[in-house]
C-alpha cells in the first residue's frame, strides 16, 4: 500500500492548535499560566470563534477579525464569547449568559485582559487543582470575584480566560475563588 | 473585507482530516466539558472515514489535539494491536503525521477503548475514550428529555435503586463496566464500557481525560484532581474485579486487569490486558532493558 504524505499544516492551523493546546491546560488546571503563540485574543478568537458563533466585544479593534470569522456581533446578554478586554466595572459579569441547569454549554466563555503574577493574592481550589494553589492577577475591579461568585451557581456559569501579552491563565466556572 | 481575504487557497485534504470549522466546534464544546466535569455537552459529530461507534467520537477529539509533535498510542481492550486500534492509530499517523507508539510512558495523546492503561499517566498526557452510550440514566429512562432535566436537577435516585434491585437480586452489584460514578459530587457520567477495575483510576487522577461519543454526539470530560465516586451503599463497599490474584500465562506478571481465555475441558487461562504492560514484563524477563512505570494497582490493591 503506497503511504502518503501527511497533509500540509496550514500557519492558521498551527497558531490554532498551539493556541487551543495552551487553553485546554490552562482550563483543566486552573492558575496554572500558559503560552499563547502570540500576544492578544487573535489566536484565541482563530482558534474558537466561527460563523456558528455570537460575539461581543468592548474592544471595537477586535470586532473587524470576529467580522471576518463570520460570527454574529451580539449584545453581551446573549453572547456565547465575549471579549471585555479591561475590566473597569465588575456589575458587566451581571448580564452575561450563564445557560441553565439544562444546557450548561450555554454558559459565557469570557475572555480579558489583566496583569498576571501581580495584585490581588487568589487562592483556588476545585477539579484541576490538587488541593489548593495561588495566583496573582492585578487590574480587575475591586468586587469582581465577590460578583462572580454570587452570580454564579453551578452548574451554571461562565469561563474566564485571563490575558496577560501572550500569556494566559483560565477560571472555568467549577474553581471556587477565595480572595486573600 | 475582500473577497480573497475570505477565501483560503485550496487543500486536497486539511491536515488532520477534520476541516477548520469542525475543530472549532469541538474546541468550544470541550471547554465547556473541562469546565463542568462530568456533564454531557452535545455536540455535532462530523463524518470521518469510519463508521459511527468504531470510535469517532475519540477520533475527532484525537484529530482535533493532534499535532506533529504529538506520539499517539490507541489502545482497544487493552490491546495496541487489535484491528480497531491499529486502524485508528494507522489514521491518525496518516493524516498528521504523528508519530506513534505502543508505549504507555512515551505517548502524549491515548486513545482507548474501554481501558485506562495499567501504568500511572502523568501530568502532561490526555486519555481519550471512546464511548457508545454516554447516558448513565437511559437505563432507568430513555427518555432522553427526561434524563436532561433528571441531570439538571441532580435528580440521581433511580440510580441508587437500580444498584439496590441488583444487590436484592444477585446479592452483589452486577454492573461490571460503565460503572456509574459521580464526578465532582455533581453530575453522574457512565466512564465508558471501562471495567470497574479502571474506575478507581479516574479518581483525583492526575491526567485529564475525555470522553467523546461520536454516534451519540455528546462530549464530557474529567479534568485532572477531580472527583470521581463510584456509586456505592454506605454498607456495601465499592468492589473491584477479583483480579489481584491472577498470574499471566505468558508474561508471569501478577495482580493486574485479566483476560480470561476459555481452554478445552472448562478451565480458563488469563492474559493480561493491558498488551503492552504483558510486553514490557516478557522483554524484562528475556534480559531486555524496559522501563516500566509506576502502576496503579500494586499487588492487585489499588494505592491509595
Amino acid at each position: 500500500m503506497s503511504q502518503s504524505a501527511p497533509p500540509l499544516r496550514s500557519a492558521e492551523e498551527i497558531e490554532a492548535n498551539a493556541s487551543f493546546d495552551a487553553l485546554l491546560w490552562a482550563l483543566s488546571r486552573p492558575g496554572q499560566i500558559r503560552h499563547l503563540p502570540k500576544p492578544g485574543e487573535a489566536a484565541l478568537i482563530d482558534a474558537l470563534i466561527d460563523r456558528e458563533c455570537r460575539v461581543y466585544s468592548a474592544d471595537p479593534l477586535l470586532i473587524p477579525q470576529v467580522m471576518r470569522s463570520g460570527a454574529e456581533i451580539a449584545d453581551m446578554a446573549s453572547a456565547d464569547h465575549v471579549f471585555l478586554a479591561t475590566v473597569q466595572d465588575s456589575e458587566v459579569l451581571k448580564s452575561l449568559q450563564l445557560g441553565s441547569d439544562l444546557y450548561p454549554d450555554e454558559g459565557a466563555t469570557v475572555i480579558l485582559r489583566c496583569k498576571l503574577g501581580a495584585g490581588a493574592h487568589l487562592r483556588l481550589s476545585g477539579p484541576g487543582v490538587n488541593g489548593t494553589c495561588d495566583l496573582q492577577v492585578a487590574g480587575l475591579p475591586d468586587g469582581f470575584w465577590q460578583t462572580r461568585a454570587q452570580v454564579m451557581r453551578y452548574p451554571t456559569g461562565f469561563e474566564l480566560i485571563l490575558l496577560d501579552g501572550d500569556r494566559l491563565a483560565a477560571l472555568p466556572r467549577s474553581t471556587i475563588v477565595e480572595v486573600l | 473585507m475582500s473577497l480573497s481575504e475570505l477565501t483560503k487557497p485550496w487543500e486536497a485534504m486539511s491536515y488532520g482530516f477534520l476541516d477548520a470549522s469542525a475543530k472549532r466546534e469541538l474546541r468550544r464544546k470541550m471547554i465547556k466539558a473541562v469546565a463542568v466535569p462530568g456533564c454531557q455537552m452535545p455536540y455535532a459529530s462530523r463524518e470521518v472515514p469510519m463508521a459511527r461507534g468504531w470510535g469517532t467520537g475519540g477520533l475527532q477529539v484525537s484529530l482535533t489535539l493532534v499535532n506533529p509533535e504529538t506520539t499517539v498510542k490507541v489502545i482497544d481492550q487493552g490491546a495496541d494491536d487489535s484491528v480497531n486500534a491499529a486502524s485508528i492509530r494507522r489514521f491518525i499517523a496518516r493524516v498528521a503525521g504523528a508519530p506513534v507508539t505502543m508505549d504507555t510512558l512515551q505517548a502524549d495523546l491515548i486513545q482507548s477503548r474501554h481501558r485506562i492503561p495499567e501504568e500511572i499517566l502523568s501530568e502532561d498526557q490526555i486519555l481519550v475514550l471512546q464511548v457508545p452510550n454516554p447516558e448513565p440514566l437511559r437505563p432507568v429512562q430513555p427518555n432522553m428529555s427526561i434524563a436532561r432535566q433528571m441531570h439538571a436537577d441532580a435528580d440521581y435516585g433511580r440510580m441508587w435503586l437500580q444498584l439496590y434491585e441488583q444487590i436484592v437480586r444477585s446479592g452483589r452489584v452486577m454492573q461490571g463496566a460503565s460503572y456509574p460514578s459521580l464526578v465532582h459530587g455533581r453530575h453522574i457520567m457512565t466512564p465508558s464500557p471501562i471495567p470497574r477495575w479502571d474506575v478507581p483510576k479516574l479518581h483525583m487522577a492526575k491526567h485529564l481525560t475525555i470522553l467523546s461519543a461520536g454516534r451519540e454526539k455528546r462530549i464530557y470530560a474529567v479534568p485532572p484532581y477531580t472527583r470521581v465516586e463510584p456509586l456505592v451503599f454506605s454498607d456495601v463497599p465499592y468492589r473491584v474485579e477479583d483480579h489481584g490474584g491472577l498470574t499471566c500465562h505468558r508474561s508471569g506478571t501478577k495482580g493486574f486487569f485479566m483476560n480470561e481465555i476459555p481452554q478445552d475441558g472448562g478451565t480458563s487461562t488469563y492474559e493480561v490486558s493491558d498488551s503492552e504492560w504483558g510486553v514490557k514484563a516478557i522483554r524484562q524477563r528475556d534480559g531486555e532493558g524496559v522501563i516500566k512505570g509506576e502502576t496503579w494497582y500494586k499487588n492487585g490493591e489499588m494505592a491509595q
